[in-house]
């Protein structure tokens, strides 16, 4: 199916024209991330819980597929795409606080309409990015400690006590990943949302909810 | 509950990090559960207050 960019959604006529959100290439990294992810938890956590199989080959692999996405993605993020898109500016902290507010019964402005992402993505997408970059530092370090086609063993660079650091950071960081994925499959599942879950399969959303959700101003559409 | 796991030498020395405790899984799991149930009671309780907000 094709899918149009459209510059100017007020333009007569493209009201039902589609707004391109994510491109072929980052919908694939999403998912091949999110396949690395379940697949590094499936193989972490049951083993830990008594479960018992060959988990340590699907865990690495899935690693190294992980880290090679995620670089990928920060090499993509910042030469490719627009970086500011992620950060948190004072109209997203102003938005925090008239939301707080309503919520808690006062009168406050209505929140304006985001750019591409919401202040609460943007957190999210910070905090993920802590986690992971945490994951990956550390699963590389523990690399060296496994025999794999690529490279031999060597367990001894670190003392023991460093490796204990290093299996903490790790495993904290994942249990934070768990905590993590739980939300974000809560938010992608909840009926507000639907059309972002429906742009990472599809990559678009259409014009209508482009001007419902999102101010121009703060995330134009271009023409392809 | 510890927040660690440690290694016990056989000959009385200090004991060695060696991991986090996997006794929190648990409190990261509930941690979640308790934000997804209060965002959706907030979003259910705000979104009748105000309907034409986002």
């Amino acid at each position: 199916m094709a899918v149009t960019d459209v510059k100017n959604v007020d333009a007569p006529g493209r009201e039902t024209g589609r707004v391109v959100r994510h491109k072929l290439v980052d919908r694939l990294y999403h998912w091949i991330m999110a396949g690395s992810v379940f697949a590094l938890m499936g193989s972490a956590f049951p083993p830990i819980f008594g479960i018992k199989f060959e988990w340590l080959t699907i865990h690495w692999v899935a690693g190294v597929v992980l880290t090679v996405c995620v670089l990928i993605h920060i090499v993509r993020a910042v030469i490719f795409q627009d970086r500011m898109s992620m950060v948190i500016t004072p109209t997203d902290v102003k938005n925090g606080v008239r939301i707080v507010k309503r919520s808690l019964g006062k009168d406050a402005p209505a929140p304006v309409k985001p750019g591409k992402y919401n202040a609460l993505q943007k957190l999210y997408h910070l905090g993920v990015a802590f986690f992971i970059l945490s994951v990956i530092g550390t699963g590389i370090a523990m690399l060296s400690k496994i025999d794999t086609p690529f490279w031999k063993r060597n367990p001894y660079w670190l003392g023991d006590s460093d490796w204990g650091y290093i299996y903490a950071i790790h495993g904290f960081a994942a249990m934070f990943m768990v905590s993590m994925v739980m939300i974000h499959i809560y938010f992608a599942l909840r009926p507000d949302e639907w059309h972002l879950l429906r742009s990472m399969f599809r990559g678009w959303i259409s014009g209508k909810e482009y001007k419902a959700h999102h101010d121009p101003a703060r995330w134009p559409a271009e023409n392809k | 509950m510890e927040l660690f796991r440690y290694s016990r030498s056989l000959y009385g020395g200090d004991a060695n990090i060696i991991g986090a405790s996997w006794d929190l899984f648990g409190w990261f799991v509930a941690a979640a559960a308790v934000f997804i149930v209060a965002h959706a009671a907030l979003k259910f309780v705000t979104g009748k207050r105000h309907p034409e907000a986002h």
